[in-house]
């Protein structure tokens, strides 16, 4: 224990560089401009839109429509007194309106012989970007147009029918839709139900990229860099166990990776929390239908998610014996990342259930699937599948560690590197 | 007399090429024995093999008894090894290097503090010690590493090319370092292919030659034998 204490201290040591804390300062101050910009841009939003209007109709309903629009909050309504779009369309640029609005002159004689008039609406664009953008989501001016436009009909079904109600003439037919799940029933759609869960499980697979990611990285990296500095071989001569030296290299690199995943996730959280300032409360949604994680299914979902980072880390371990420098480390992670990769996109939208049978297979093959899979599972109580999950990963992580250990005591640690030829490791080692 | 190191058929095969062709010899206690020859000979394999770190291919080599394959983690107990090549953990100060490395051969926070002082006396960096060790010089991190090697007092000290690279004011200071802990009881095997280092540090020498060894004896002695002024000329005319 003695010294596997002391070997995890040198690697947080060796590992926290004044390098490394001065990129975690400027990842958090990235995130924190980052999420401040979006915010702005997302404060602009509640700017109203300056709209210009030409009247070619000038009727009463021409009127009604504008006065609707004029009541319309995010709306700053001008009139243009031009003859032809065209020329309205040059006022409009000249007076910094964005959107154009005009209306025809056959207005009115359309809505007496109950026909359909196309109202125009004209965009002003002048520079593409989010910030630019958004001078154009013209949900006043729809709402405004839309609403005319029904009291327009229903002014008609009650001329036609006084004693009905023209909201059932308009829309004869309403759904209400409701979610079971097992024995509890609330109102809701299921498409509301399945974003509201993705958006609730989405971080932990992102967390778990994040840590593997980091976690591996750094772990490589480490043993990469005892090769490159040649200090592996004084360390193997140690009276330490090899177990010692891979779960104190693996501990100082997760703790480190934790810390550097905790930042990452903090801003990053804090970046998406400005570009999605309120998420859908479904809270009480998800609780009335029971899909909500109990202390034990946190307690589950760690553990699963602590035997994938230890594997992770043990193979990341392995691949690192065959990196001579910590340059050629940082490409030698691939095979782990796309082993995360793949549950990740795959699990991220659909369920492992609707998998074909091979796929899912493969799927359940790879450990860093088990920690996503659960975190969908544990919402709906079904703990035989992630403890399933728990045992596959628990034999994989033995036989992985076993395996690291083993390759620890052989000579592969020493002279094993990708395309090797003999007379030349031979030169090395002498 | 004792046997610090027995080597005994030693064999060491890479895939087809075999590095040891069957060498043997023994390490008296409290002696200073060099391996002797020119670059690929085998003798960082041999060290290697007998610091437990390559696995051997055939025969057997024994540490004060330990049994080298078999009990691995005994025969570290006893050795220090010092790699031609070797560094210290770059991010590291040169005092916490030292502490890293004691606290493995340390029962308690005393005998630690005993063992760092030690090293820090060896390695005679003085407030460079508390300088991270990628601001040292070739020769201030050579130091460290002998520092580091002898600290622990080891019964068995396996040192490849000890001063290789180094200035000879360096080189003089650390061969004197050497004889100094040998007088306190550490037996020393180094390699080395300067030979006039050999002459002077060696009390036994073997020669080795493309993976086989093939002379063994006093310097003194091979230096009759072969009617030569130096080692030099024994190897030239034992390869001949």
């Amino acid at each position: 224990m003695k010294n596997f204490f002391n070997i995890f201290k040198k690697e947080v040591k060796e590992l926290l560089t004044k390098q490394l804390l001065l990129g975690l300062v400027f990842m958090m101050v990235m995130f924190g401009i980052m999420g401040h910009f979006i915010g702005g841009i997302e404060g602009e939003e509640a700017k109203p839109i300056n709209l210009a209007v030409l009247d070619l109709d000038k009727s009463s309903y021409s009127e009604n429509i504008l006065e609707t629009l004029s009541k319309q909050e995010n709306l700053i309504m001008e009139r243009i007194t031009e003859a032809d779009t065209q020329k309205a369309i040059v006022q409009a640029k000249e007076k910094g309106n964005k959107v154009l609005l005009v209306i025809p002159e056959n207005l009115e004689k359309n809505i007496k012989e109950m026909k359909r008039t196309d109202l125009e609406i004209y965009s002003i664009i002048e520079a593409i970007g989010i910030k630019g953008m958004k001078a154009f989501s013209g949900s006043a001016l729809n709402l405004g147009i839309n609403s005319v436009s029904k009291g327009i009909s229903t002014g008609f079904i009650k001329e036609a029918f006084p004693d009905k109600n023209p909201e059932s003439i308009i829309n004869p037919l309403n759904i209400n839709e409701f979610v079971v799940v097992k024995d509890k029933i609330n109102p809701g759609s299921p498409a509301i139900i399945a974003g509201l869960i993705i958006s609730q499980s989405i971080m932990i697979p992102v967390i778990l990229m994040m840590l593997i990611l980091y976690a591996g990285g750094t772990v490589m990296t480490s043993m990469a860099s005892e090769k490159e500095n040649k200090t592996l071989e004084t360390l193997l001569t140690l009276p330490v166990k090899r177990i010692s030296i891979i779960i104190g290299k693996m501990s100082g690199a997760a703790v480190v990776a934790l810390m550097m995943a905790a930042v990452f996730l903090g801003g990053f959280r804090y970046y998406t929390s400005s570009v999605v300032p309120s998420a859908l409360d479904g809270g009480t949604i998800l609780e009335n239908l029971g899909l909500t994680m109990t202390p034990l299914s946190y307690i589950l979902l760690g553990i699963s998610l602590f035997l994938a980072i230890l594997i992770a880390l043990a193979g990341c371990m392995i691949l690192g014996m065959f990196a001579q420098d910590t340059k050629s480390a940082q490409t030698l992670n691939m095979p782990i990342v796309l082993l995360v990769m793949i549950p990740y996109f795959l699990l991220m939208f659909q369920d492992i259930g609707t998998l074909s049978l091979p796929m899912k297979m493969f799927v359940y093959a790879i450990p860093f699937a088990h920690p996503i899979i659960a975190s969908k599972a544990l919402l709906f109580g079904d703990y035989s599948m992630v403890l399933g999950g728990i045992v596959y990963m628990v034999i994989f992580a033995v036989a992985i560690m076993y395996l690291a250990v083993k390759l620890f005591n052989t000579d592969k640690i020493l002279t094993a590197k990708f395309s090797i030829r003999i007379f030349k490791r031979q030169k090395n080692l002498n | 007399m004792t046997k610090a190191l027995e080597v005994e058929n030693l064999v060491k095969d890479y895939g087809d090429f075999r590095a040891l062709k069957g060498i043997s010899f023994e390490v008296n206690q409290g002696e200073i024995f060099g391996l002797i020859g020119p670059n690929a000979a085998g003798k960082t394999t041999a060290l290697r093999i007998i610091s437990t770190l390559l696995r051997i291919t055939s025969g057997q080599v024994k540490v004060f008894g330990y049994d080298v394959a078999k009990q691995a983690d005994e025969v570290r107990k006893t050795i220090s090894y010092l790699p031609e090549e070797a560094g210290a953990y770059k991010n590291l100060s040169g005092k916490n290097y030292l502490e890293f490395i004691a606290e493995f051969y340390s029962e308690n926070k005393q005998e630690k503090i005993e063992l760092l002082d030690k090293g820090i006396e060896l390695a005679k960096l003085g407030e460079r010690l508390k300088n991270k060790v990628n601001t040292y010089s070739k020769g201030m991190t050579r130091r460290l590493l002998v520092a580091r090697a002898l600290m622990i007092s080891p019964q068995l000290a396996i040192l490849d090319e000890p001063t290789s690279g180094l200035d000879v004011i360096i080189s003089q200071e650390i061969r004197g370092i050497i004889k100094g802990f040998v007088r306190q009881g550490t037996t020393v095997l180094l390699s080395s292919h300067n030979m006039l280092e050999v002459d002077f540090l060696c009390d036994r020498i073997a020669l080795i030659n493309q993976g086989e060894i093939i002379e063994t004896g006093l310097p003194r002695e091979l230096k009759e034998r072969y009617q030569a002024k130096n080692i030099e000329e024994v190897f030239i005319k034992a390869i001949r």
